[in-house]
Order: C-alpha cells, then structure tokens, then sequence
C-alpha cells in the first residue's frame, strides 16, 4: 500500500545518498525507505502504511547503514546526506527471511486469506511467497485469538491472524481520530483490544472501515464483502465518487459478475487518502436491493402506489405544492436540497424555490 | 509489621476518604500525572475498577481505550477486586534457588502471584505486598527488613559512592553534612566548569549503556527548547541487579544532590526519580529527603538564595522492565503507552515532553557531588590502570558474601567472587556466573579466571559489564533450566512493539524448555541461532538485542549440557 508523496514534487532536494551503488537525491525530510521507493520500491514491510507515523515495528525493512553497527530501520531512519545504504546484501535478506519465518510461525499454518477480507489483506501472504517461507520453522504457540463475540455486521476481528503490526490501532488513532482500539497486554501475550476489552459497537468505534482496509493480513476483515466469498469469478474494480455527502471520496466499487459486492477507499482519492466513513465503507446494499424503487410511484384513488411515468409524478407533485401555496400562502413551503446532491441540483432547487414560490425558504442538509 | 502466624494476615490499606474528584484535583496540574493518580485509585480501592478508568480518562482527557490498554502493559496494576494487596511473590533467579515455589505454595491461601525479580537478592526472597516489601524464605519468616548496607570495604580500597554510605544517620540531611558540592558549584563554577569537570573525570552511564556522562549533559546545556529536565532511572529492573536501591535507601541526598548539580550544569528546571514498583519503601526514604531539601533550600524556585530554580518529582512505576529503557521511561512518565521510542532522535532532544532532557541512573548521578568536591582527576584514578573510576557490582547467589561492592573498574572477575565475596559454598565450584543482570549471557569456564570488569574485556567474551549485576552459579545448578528460566523473563518483559523480540523470546523459550522446536540437537541449534543473530541485528532495543547472549552462551559454554536433552 504504498503512495507517491505528491507534496515532494515542487521542492528541491537537500542532497543524495548512496543507495546500492547509485547516488540518489532526497528531499527535506524524507527517511532511506521513502527515498528507495522512489528507485526500487522493493523492501519489504509489514507495519508501514505511508499515512501514518513511521513505527518501526515489523523490522523487515532494514538496511545496512555504513558506520550504523547494526542495520536500521528505513523507515525511521531519516536521510542524511552522504549516507552509505545496502538494502540488499545476503545479511540483511536473511534477516528478513527469518523474521518472516517468525511472523508466520505465530499465526495459523496454510491458511487462505481471501482478498475480500481488505485491501492490504494479502500483504502477508505475499511477503511468504517473496522469502519462499512455508511456516515449517519455529513451531510454537499461536499469538492471536479470534474476537468470536464481536458479531457486529462489518468488521470481522479473526486476530487468529494477528501479527501486532498495530496499523489498525494507528490509522484508527492517526487517521480517524477515534482512538477506540488499542494495545492489551505485553509481548508474545499482545492482544488488540477495545475499551475494557468490549465489542466494537460498545466502543468508541465508527465502523468507519479503515483498520480493515490497512490490516496486512486480513485479521480484520470486510464482513459485508466476504458475503461474496463463495461467489465465482474474478474480483474487478471501478473507480467511483462516494454518492452520500459532498465531500467526495474516491473509492473502487469491487463487482464480481454483474453483482456490487463492496467498496474500498481509493489510497489516491485526493478528498480522503483512503478514508471513508460507514455509509460510504459498507451502505451499499440498497443499490441491488429487490425494494429499490426504479421508476416514480403515486398513490391511486384508493391510496395505494402504484408506477406511475415521470410526467405524471411530476405533474402530480407540482399540483401539490400549488394546492398548498394557494391555501397557504407561498411561506408555506420550505426546501432543504440534499448534500448528496450536485451543485446542478442545489441550484435548481434554489431557482425553484426564489423564482417559483417568491421565496428565501431554501436551506441544504451540508449546512447543518 | 512483621508477619509472626505461618499463614500471614493480609496488610491493612490506610482507608482513604478521597472521592474521585479530590485525587484528579490533586494531580491535575502537576506534571506527569498520570502514574500517579493511576496509583492513588489503585491504593484507594484496592484494584483499578472500570469506574475509576473512566474517572481518570475523563479527568485527564486520555482515551479509554488507550488508557485500558496502557493499565494493562503494567503487571503490578490489578484489575480486579483486592488484587494490590495480594501477595507478590519474587521469581528471580536467585529467588527461584531459594524456594520461590515453596513459599507461593505456602502463602497459598492469600492467591500469591509470581513477579519478576524484586532487587532483593542479597536478602531472598522478597514478598510485595501493596505498599510493604518483606523478606524471608518460608512464611514464618516473612518480616519487613531494611536493605542491607553494603559489605565492609575489603580494606584498602578507594570507593566514591560507598565511601560514607555507612556513615550513621547519613539518610538524613543533617548526617548527609549539608550539599556541600552543589554550593561550591554554584558560588564558584560556571555551567561550563561543570561539565569540563565531568567531562574528564570519565564518568560513564552506570546504568549499563556506559555514555559519556559529559557529552550527554552538555548536548542538553547545548540544545534548545526550555524547560529542561534531569530524570533518574531508577526503574532498576534487571534480575540480578539491586545497586539503585541500597544508594537510594541509604544515600538519598547523594542522589539529590547529583541531580540538582546536573540541573544546575544543563539549565534542567524540573526532575524526576522514576522509581520502580518494588521499592515502597525506598518512595517513603525519597519522598522525605526531598521535603528536606525543600525545606533547606536545596530545592525548589530559589536554591540557596541563588536563583537557580529545580523542582523535584518521584513518579513510581508499575511494574514493567521495559521502563528501565530510557524512551519506553519518558513514554510511561507521559502517560503513553510504554514502548521505546525510535531513535534517533535522543532524548537528549527530545525527551520529557519532546525537550531536552538528561536521563542518568542512580549511581552515575551518585557519584556526581565527589566528582566535584575532589576533583575529575582523583575520580580518574579510582580505577585500574586506564580506567577511570568505579562501578558497583550486585552480587548475589552461590558465593558466601553476597551484596553490592563497589570495585574499581578493572579489578579482576576472581578478586572480587574469591577474596571479597568468600568464593563459593564449602564443597562447591562456580560453574557460571551472570554478568549485567540477565542481560550479559554467561561467563564460564577459563573466561572466570580471565575476566576483569570492565567493558573492553567482557566485550571480547561476547557480554558486556551494563548494570552490574552479577549472580553466581555453583556446580549444582542446571544451566539448561536457568537459561530457560532467564529467557522466559525477558519473554515476559518484551514489550510487543518489534517483531524479532515479541516472537524470538517465545520462540527461545519454548526451545530451551524444550516445548516445541526439532527434536534433532544440529536442527535445534540451527533454529536458535539463526532467531539469536536475527534478534541481535534488528530488534529496536537493547532488551531483544540482549536476550539472545543467554542462548549464545549457553551453546559456546555449555553445548553438551544441552546436548545432552536430545537423543541425536
């Protein structure tokens, strides 16, 4: 999961270092792991997600630092010019090979984590295939526990294939500003936790998605997505606009078929760099939903509805509003445009209410 | 209070009439409040309840889920209902050789729990209890004990902090002699003078990392971002290790007077002693001596009449190793959770509040107010050939005198255990010795008669000299099952932020007890040393860099011993 920083393109680098042999220039600021992914975006991690603080954790993207006695973390080690960096010797491989042999040791051998689960769901899975680890080395108890009682509709917490990595509890803190989970215990006993240990719906949780779409593993998981599990047929994507508030997230509808079978954040969605909020991350069952209505209804003599075209729905609705302001008076109708709407629609509604009615009583939902 | 029935009553906790209001009123505006009140509803209810997190979430604006979760990382915060006063049972490793599982078994009706060395070992085995530490192998014996002063000097040797440690009534201010260092610093000597005289006495951390004391003291006079503050680690963690406490309990003023000379050197306004858990008693000795200096005008916003402003906090710990690691202390002070933080940059930047701060253990702040009263050049001298100075050694186990020594640096390993300590039990041979707590691994074999304390020479046996602490093994003990047992404490402290560390302490573990791992001693010891060297090389702390010399060497060592538990 990794972005381009944008933010780096009109400024001019500091100065280079040396990274395998070939002198790179780096921006102010920017740490060995971030200037590499600029020429070779090829080491390896578990813990980083580039919207969030650097945490040092996973340790699989060290890289030897000349006159560092040990190898340091790219991701906290900021650029300095004139440094000496091997992302690639034998030492530093084998390190990542072993510490990928331990992060799979401690969850469930042979698992399959379906990439419905999340987004970076298969960063685990792939990592193991890249160092050839197939979880026959350092046998030994298991460190996560699947959260079974949290049987909330969204997020599955299957921390059976926890690592600890602790990007949910980071983007959560980071990105969402919820800080409803957090780290239990110490060491191999680390559980992640909410308050007092209590299911999401009893936190301060949002079900706003976030640490599902960050988790590396798939430990959380995207429930209404994973209703498609069994569906046959390759996943697809297509790049849309969130339709619920004006603020405009972008996000990958996921279809398999012709069926809508979940939404993810886009990472690159200039208005939310890979937020949503619950309506937009898991609010979608209406669009093939057997109740949606797809063409205008009114009621007949007996009060029932029944399908109606447009012109009669619309000559309806307008004899309506007629009768009303007539009998009223034109202060008797109010209009509140909705947020979900296009500015084209927000102006028709104004122009309808000023023009049609004489009226200021004209508001929009964004207001409130 | 001593415990006079076999089976001991439960302590009586002081009754507290302070609502929840009161004790986040009380701490509110002081700094690092968090450890603080977290203890004052721990000792008020006798357990930290669900009413009372909330209490303090909403008092001190932390979230509840972050603070649950940091109340967890502590193992000496109880969650539930009479939990603090139930008893603590020390298993360190000298514990564990004097019947740590018998007395659990007898305090058994009092629901015992076992916690990791307790800095006792000079006078096993130490039982917790809320505020009350008692000593005594069975039951019956449990009493409340005062440390132990150091042995007597072996005779003739110079020491620097013990050298009036056993003076009468020293605790006091009045038996102290007044800070006598700390007013010729200020009325004579400039910042600068201060710390050339650090400088080049030599001083180095004794905490265990050994960094210039000078160097650190002068890029915090150097760096910018007020106020400042001097922390002492006394977060003395280390199994094996219980130094701090006899300076503290009885040298307090030595201590402060260190610390206030560090603040007058750096422009540090505000201290803290970080305290650990284990130690009440010694919070009641600080807590006293600094009221002392207070009222003499030692400390406080106008010291000596002089201007110089430095206020003193101790803040006690919890009940977690990892907070004796500098950046996982100035998180715990802040009120986060406890993991070290990345470096660079240091703390002598970015420390407390992310401003420039001096973290300095016990004794090397200790032995700061002899440095000035005689001189750079008469600490210098204290040590052998080129060292300079001296460092206190722990030592407990299979040696007839145990207790902490101050040596100088450079005296050889057999001086020290044969004609100081009285060597080992009649009958017995030392098989191995320990060296910086848990954390230096093993010294054995020919290394014994070779080896002199100090960094350069155990550096070339693969240990390191760290805190000092040093425990004795005798020829009757099984060096697989101590092994195992030291790992398991390091298992138990790891934090859970670096990968190699929360699952390579496990994985050893589980190998040296044999739990799991390839039954074939070649594959066996292919797995431990590849998680050893992997650990070594990027853990994000000293603690998953350490561990692994217990399993290093166990195999260079003793790799019949553990080859011997396999069948090939």
């Amino acid at each position: 999961m990794n972005r381009t920083d944008d933010k780096t393109e009109n400024k001019q680098p500091v100065g280079t270092i040396n990274l395998d042999g070939a002198e790179v220039p780096f921006y102010y600021g920017e740490t060995i792991y971030q200037v590499s992914q600029r020429y070779q975006s090829n080491i390896p991690t578990l813990c980083y997600d580039d919207r969030l603080e650097a945490f040092g954790g996973c340790r699989l993207c060290i890289v030897e630092l000349e006159g560092a006695r040990n190898p340091v973390a790219s991701c906290t080690t900021v650029a300095v010019p004139g440094m000496v960096v091997r992302s690639k010797t034998k030492a530093v491989e084998k390190h990542r090979k072993v510490l990928t042999e331990l992060v799979v040791s401690e969850n469930p051998r042979g698992a399959k984590i379906d990439p419905l689960r999340g987004l970076a769901s298969q960063e685990l899975g792939e990592l193991a295939a890249r160092y050839q680890v197939k979880g026959d080395r350092f046998a030994g108890k298991q460190s996560g526990t699947t959260n079974t009682a949290d049987d909330n509709p969204f997020i599955l917490r299957d921390y059976d294939h926890c690592i600890s990595c602790y990007r949910c509890v980071r983007v959560c803190a980071e990105q969402e500003g919820d800080f409803a989970i957090s780290v239990m215990n110490r060491g191999f006993a680390t559980q992640i936790t909410t308050e007092f240990n209590q299911t999401l719906s009893e936190s301060a949780c949002t079900f706003c998605g976030q640490c599902v779409q960050t988790c590396p593993t798939g430990a959380l998981g995207d429930r209404k997505a994973m209703r498609a599990e069994s569906l046959p047929g390759p996943i697809e994507t297509t790049r849309s606009i969130c339709p619920y508030c004006g603020v405009g997230c972008s996000v990958d509808l996921m279809t398999k078929g012709d069926k809508l079978v979940g939404i993810r954040p886009a990472m690159d969605g200039p208005a939310n760099e890979g937020a949503l909020c619950v309506k937009g991350q898991y609010a979608f069952d209406f669009v093939q939903h057997p109740d949606r209505l797809d063409t205008p209804m009114v009621r007949n003599d007996a009060g029932q509805l029944v399908a109606a075209s447009w012109d009669q729905a619309l000559d309806r609705a307008a004899a309506g509003f007629a009768r009303i302001r007539d009998k009223y008076g034109r202060h008797r109708v109010y209009a509140v445009a909705s947020g979900r709407a296009p500015h084209e629609s927000a102006y028709t509604i104004q122009k309808w209410i000023r023009t049609g009615f004489g009226s200021n009583y004209v508001d929009n939902c964004s207001r409130a | 209070m001593e415990y006079t029935a076999a089976v001991p009553e439960p302590t009586k906790r002081a009754v507290s009439e302070l609502s929840d209001a009161d004790i986040l009123r009380r701490w509110r505006d002081e700094p690092a409040p968090l450890l603080p009140v977290l203890h004052a509803f721990h000792d008020r209810d006798g357990y930290l309840s669900e009413q009372a997190l909330r209490a303090i979430s909403a008092g001190l604006r932390i979230p509840l889920a972050d603070l649950f979760g940091t109340v967890t990382f502590y193992h000496h915060f109880s969650r539930s209902p009479g939990g603090r006063d139930q008893p603590r049972v020390c298993d360190g490793p000298i514990c564990q050789l004097h019947g740590t599982a018998q007395l659990t078994a007898a305090l058994s009706d009092h629901q015992p729990t076992a916690m990791p060395c307790a800095g006792r070992c000079d006078q096993p085995i130490p039982v917790l209890r809320g505020d009350q530490v008692l000593v005594g192998t069975t039951a019956a014996s449990l009493s409340a004990q005062p440390s132990p002063l150091p042995p007597p000097n072996p005779g003739g040797i110079d020491e620097c902090v013990f050298a009036h440690i056993r003076d009468q009534d020293r605790a006091q201010l009045e038996g102290y002699g007044g800070y006598t260092s700390l007013t010729q610093a200020i009325e004579s000597m400039s910042p600068e003078q201060l710390l050339e005289v650090i400088d080049s006495s030599g001083l180095a951390g004794r905490g265990g990392a050994g960094f210039p004391t000078g160097r650190k003291w002068r890029a915090v006079a150097d760096a910018p971002g007020m106020p400042k503050t001097i922390v002492c680690n006394a977060d003395e963690g280390e199994p094996g290790c219980f130094k701090d406490r006899v300076l503290m309990d009885h040298d307090p003023h030595a201590l402060i007077e260190g610390m206030a000379i560090a603040a007058l050197a750096t422009g540090a306004e505000r201290g803290f002693i970080y305290l650990r858990y284990e130690y009440p008693d010694t919070e009641k000795i600080l807590t006293r001596a600094i009221a002392e200096a207070v009222e003499a005008n030692l400390l406080g916003n106008n010291i000596l009449r002089r201007g110089m402003r430095f206020n003193l906090h101790v803040r006690r710990g919890a009940g977690a190793y990892i907070c004796g690691e500098e950046t996982s202390l100035l998180n715990s002070l802040e009120g986060k959770h406890p993991f070290p933080r990345n470096r660079p940059p240091y703390p002598v930047t970015h420390g407390y509040e992310n401003l420039p701060t001096v973290v300095n253990n016990v004794e090397t702040l200790c032995a700061v107010p002899p440095i000035i009263e005689y001189g750079a050049e008469w600490y210098q001298a204290l040590g052998k050939g080129k060292f300079a100075g001296t460092k206190i050694i722990s030592l407990s186990g299979d040696v007839q005198k145990p207790g902490n020594y101050e040596v100088p640096l450079g005296l050889p390993l057999a001086t020290l255990l044969n004609d100081w300590a009285g060597g080992p039990q009649p009958g017995r041979s030392i098989q191995a010795v320990t060296m910086a707590g848990l954390s230096g691994g093993f010294i054995a074999g020919d290394d014994l008669d070779r080896c002199t304390l100090d960094e350069p020479c155990l550096r070339s046996m693969h240990s390191f000299l760290g805190a000092g602490g040093v425990m004795v093994l005798d020829d009757s003990r099984d060096m697989m099952e101590v092994s195992r047992q030291a790992m398991s404490f390091f298992a138990h402290e790891s934090c859970g932020k670096c990968f190699p560390c929360r699952i390579g302490t496990q994985r050893l573990t589980e190998r040296l007890a044999l739990e799991a791992g390839p039954r074939d001693f070649q594959a066996w010891r292919a797995e431990v040393e590849d998680i050893g060297e992997t650990m070594k090389a990027t853990s994000a702390c000293g603690l998953g860099i350490a561990a692994p010399l217990i399993t290093d060497s166990l195999i260079r060592y003793f790799s019949d011993v553990a080859k011997n538990r396999f069948d090939k």
